[in-house]
Parts: structure tokens; C-alpha cells; sequence
């Protein structure tokens, strides 16, 4: 790709990002109660984790951090592969009920463009999201965040975004051939959360069950995400979880995009690529 | 239709004709005759599964990307535009997808606001515009890019009559013959394809019945109105079983 069609890619990602912000910006109440929502759940876990504490639990935490810490971070970032599953399909559906779908189908950006680009609001929204459940979590509850190796949350969030954005166009793809019903989201969001570790460590899970999280990258994204916040690992010791992620990417998003292709190409001649 | 079964409903047969620069042509038929479907194949929305067609000498199967370049689209739905957006951001997003830098894109909002009337519309929501002032939003959003050539279905089919002639006449006096554009447009009201197009383009069931202007069409059917002219090319057309 050269400079100038990098550049205008940026540009036009930019561009969308914008629209979404301003949609949202005119909701302006709703804006607001996101901030109480995400103070409702911190403290929903925080009674959880003094309910269920317990010197066994703690134990068989990991990195000997408490219950409450574990599962704010697991539920926080979880979102993420939610987000990722639902966002390119619902910027689709939405673009189909507005009407803008044609228009923008016939501009100068393909569709992988207005898909990525359409996705940046609910990263960065949710991103603003899990700032807010952690900073409740700070003030409020406890929550330690002295020590956390931030470059290496950051890093473990990046590639966990591109593992997920593999799973999310492919759930693009169903929707676009199928139109409704998404059965790839359900089965991934039901097995990884019985298997990802959002609530509970891994470890307690029976033997065959723990194979089936090493096929899961939201499992690779929370023990990451928990050693670099709550673990204090370093990049050294984050290198699994990483390596992980960034093999679900490499694989994943050249065979979506092949999928999504083949989706988009054959909506095309059947007439149904706008059709609900 | 299932997404895995075979296409076996061919919605366009034999159909070929050319647009020249500055000239309109009207698409006319029953519902479901194809005129739609037409039009979606030129803008790239739709890829035919046989036959050719190009736009300004581009392949709309091979260079889908260039062939977008040249067109500008507007169908007459109502919902086509960022609701909770102004009339101005809405035309800010289209033109920078479409390549415009935002200082062109607002010279040339300038430059079509005056005479496509949209003045005060520019900067409130689109939700609270009535549907004659979206669809002058909707006309300046394909003239953005100054496109060659002005792809429109059913530019009036939302509007109330008074509101359709009015778009009719600023079509007319604005669009067509100012732009230089070749302009396609599907309709169904009739004094609006007489007002309008040089040529007209029958079609029904997917096929070509005739192009030609409207004195041409009557004296090779015989009929004496644009209505009965249709009704005798339709009615003659041979069909086939089904």
C-alpha cells in the first residue's frame, strides 16, 4: 500500500470514527448513564468477591490476588471479545436499517474500510468503558494498580482487538450471506466465557475443558491481561499470552477476510448484499 | 433464495444500449421489469453474472473502484442519510469517502448549496427535514464528487405531487444540461419521463423493448401517448413460459 492510499485510508477511518462519535454525542443522557453502569458493576463484584472470599479461593487465584480484582479484570476486558463479535455485524444491520448502506457502498472506500472504520467508536468506547470499571474499582473497592505493567497491557489488549476482529468478520460474513441469527457469536461467546476464565481461574475446570481454553484466544487475552495489571509481569513473562494472540490473528483474519470476500462477492450477484 | 443455491432467475436478458455525455434516458416498466436492477449494476452494487456493462469506458465487474468514481447515486428513499446528523456532516462524511479533502468538500457544499436550496438544511439534523429538502440533501450528496455520469431510481417516489414537480423542475433546470452529466433515471410517473428524458428505455421481464425518444417509440408502436405506447410494446412483447 502506498503512502498516499495509507494516508487516505487513515483519513477516511477518521471520518467514521467522527460520524459515530457525533451519533452518540447526541445522545447525550445515555452518554452519561454509561459512567453509573459501569459503577453498578464494580460494586456487584465487589459484594460478590467478600461474599465468596475465602482463604481456599484465594489460594487458588493466581498471582495471590483477591476475587474481586480477578473478575473486575476478567468481566472488563471479556467485553472486548463481545464487542468485537457484534460490532462489524451490527455496524452492518445498522447501516441496512438507516438506508445508508447503498450510499455507502457506492463511494470511493470499500467495504473492509467502512467495516474497520465503523468498529473504532465501540473499541474506543469500550476502552473509556473499562477506564471507568477499573477507576470505580480504584476509588471505591481497592482495586491495586500500583505496579501493573501498562506497555504490556496495552500490548496484550492490541493483539487480543486483532485475534477478535478475526471472529467478529467472520461473524460479518454470516450475516451477510444469512441475514439473521448468528450462530458463530453465540457459540463463541458461550464457550468462551465457560472456558475463557472470565470468572473463575482456568485451573478449576475439569482436564478436556482446559483444552478447549487453549483453543480460545479470550483465555490467552485474560491471563495477560490479569499478569501484566495484577501480576506485575514483565514483557519477558507476558510473551506467551501474546504469542497466543497474535497466532489466533495470523490466522484468523486472512481466512475472515477470505470468508468476508467471498460473502461480500456472492451477496453481489445474488442482489441480497442490502437486503435485511 | 437460499445463499447456496443455484442463480437460476435471470433479472436482465439482452439488454444494450449507450448513454452519451449531457444526454438523459429514462429506464421505464412494470414493477419488478428491472430498471432497478439495471441501475444497481452500474453502481457497482450488484455484479451481473453475464453480459458487460461500462461506465465511461470502465468494466463495472473489473474496475468496480473507478467505475464509482464516475457515478454519482440517489434512489428516492426516504431513510438515506445519518438521522442525528446535520445536512452538512452527513455531506462532510460522503464527500471524504469519496476522496474530498474537507476544504474542497466545503467549497463545494458552498457552491451547491445556493442552487439546490439547501440553505437552512445544512445545519440542522436530517430527521428534522421534510423529504423534499432530504432528497435536494440527497441530489447534492451524488453531485459532490462532480460525477460524469447522474444514476437516480425513482428520484420522486417519496414525494407528495407538488413536492415532486418542484424536484422535477430543479432537476431540469439545475442538473440536467448545467452539469454536462449523462443522467439515468427509473420512473414510473410518466409526465415526469416526458419532461425529462431525450430517450426512454422500455423494458419488462428483464428485456429491452425499445430505446428511443418518445416520437420514435410512438411511431414504432403506433401508440399516440407515452402510456399507450407502453401498453402496445408490453402487451406485444413476446413471454416466456414460466
Amino acid at each position: 500500500m502506498d503512502l498516499d492510499r495509507l494516508r487516505s485510508t487513515l483519513r477516511k477511518l477518521g471520518l467514521l470514527f467522527r460520524r459515530d462519535f457525533a451519533v452518540a454525542r447526541s445522545y447525550k443522557a445515555a452518554f452519561l448513564l454509561e459512567m453509573f453502569q459501569a459503577l453498578f458493576g464494580s460494586a456487584s463484584f465487589y459484594f460478590l468477591s467478600r461474599f465468596v472470599d475465602s482463604p481456599t479461593l484465594k489460594k487458588s487465584l493466581p498471582q495471590g490476588t483477591d476475587y474481586f480484582s480477578f473478575v473486575l479484570v476478567g468481566i472488563a476486558f471479556f467485553d472486548y471479545l463481545s464487542v468485537a463479535l457484534y460490532t462489524f455485524d451490527g455496524s452492518l444491520s445498522e447501516a441496512r436499517q438507516n438506508g445508508t448502506l447503498e450510499n455507502l457502498l457506492v463511494t470511493q472506500t470499500s467495504l473492509p474500510v467502512i467495516l474497520a472504520g465503523s468498529s473504532l467508536y465501540p473499541f474506543v468506547l469500550m476502552s473509556l468503558r473499562t477506564l471507568i470499571y477499573l477507576g470505580w474499582g480504584v476509588i471505591l473497592f481497592g482495586f491495586p494498580l500500583a505496579g501493573a505493567n501498562w506497555l504490556g497491557a496495552i500490548l496484550i489488549l492490541g493483539a487480543s482487538i486483532l485475534a477478535f476482529a478475526g471472529l467478529g468478520i467472520l461473524s460479518a460474513s454470516y450475516l451477510l450471506v444469512f441475514k439473521r441469527g448468528n450462530p458463530v457469536n453465540w457459540a463463541i461467546l458461550g464457550v468462551s466465557s465457560v472456558v475463557g476464565g472470565m470468572m473463575y481461574p482456568v485451573s478449576v475446570l475439569p482436564r478436556w475443558m482446559q483444552f478447549f481454553a487453549r483453543l480460545t484466544p479470550v483465555t490467552y487475552s485474560l491471563q495477560g491481561m490479569r499478569a501484566a495489571i495484577l501480576g506485575h509481569a514483565t514483557l519477558h513473562e507476558l510473551l506467551p499470552s501474546l504469542a497466543g494472540l497474535l497466532v489466533f490473528a495470523a490466522v484468523l483474519l486472512p481466512i475472515s477476510f477470505l470468508i468476508f470476500s467471498w460473502a461480500v462477492r456472492r451477496t453481489k450477484v445474488t442482489g441480497t448484499l442490502t437486503h435485511f | 433464495m437460499h445463499p447456496f443455491s443455484p442463480m437460476t432467475v435471470p433479472a436482465l436478458r439482452g439488454i444494450s444500449f449507450e448513454v452519451k455525455n449531457g444526454e438523459v434516458l429514462a429506464l421505464v416498466g412494470a414493477n419488478g421489469a428491472g430498471k432497478s436492477t439495471l441501475l444497481r449494476i452500474l453502481t457497482t452494487l450488484l455484479v451481473p453474472s453475464r453480459g458487460r456493462a461500462e461506465v465511461c469506458g470502465f468494466d463495472v465487474a473489473k474496475e468496480p473502484a473507478k467505475v464509482r468514481l464516475q457515478i454519482g447515486y440517489h434512489t428516492g428513499a426516504d431513510a438515506c442519510f445519518y438521522a442525528r446528523l446535520t445536512g452538512r456532516e452527513n455531506l462532510h462524511l460522503f464527500a471524504g469517502l469519496n476522496n474530498l479533502k474537507q476544504s474542497e468538500t466545503a467549497q463545494r457544499i458552498d457552491e451547491l448549496a445556493g442552487p439546490f436550496g439547501l440553505g437552512p438544511s445544512l445545519d440542522r439534523q436530517v430527521r428534522t427535514l421534510s423529504t423534499g429538502n432530504i432528497h435536494r440533501l440527497g441530489l447534492a450528496r451524488a453531485m459532490l464528487h462532480r460525477p460524469s455520469v447522474l444514476l437516480l431510481d425513482e428520484p420522486t417516489r417519496s414525494l407528495d405531487p407538488l413536492a415532486a414537480a418542484e424536484f422535477r423542475r430543479f432537476l431540469h433546470d439545475h442538473i440536467i444540461g448545467e452539469h454536462g452529466a449523462a443522467v439515468l433515471f427509473a420512473s414510473h410517473t410518466l409526465s415526469e419521463v416526458e419532461q425529462l428524458a431525450g430517450r426512454i428505455a422500455v423494458i419488462d421481464g428483464g428485456r429491452l423493448l425499445g430505446c428511443d425518444t418518445l416520437a420514435g417509440l410512438r411511431s414504432f408502436s403506433g401508440g399516440g401517448t407515452l402510456e399507450q405506447t407502453l401498453e402496445i410494446l408490453t402487451h406485444s412483447a413476446p413471454r416466456e413460459s414460466q
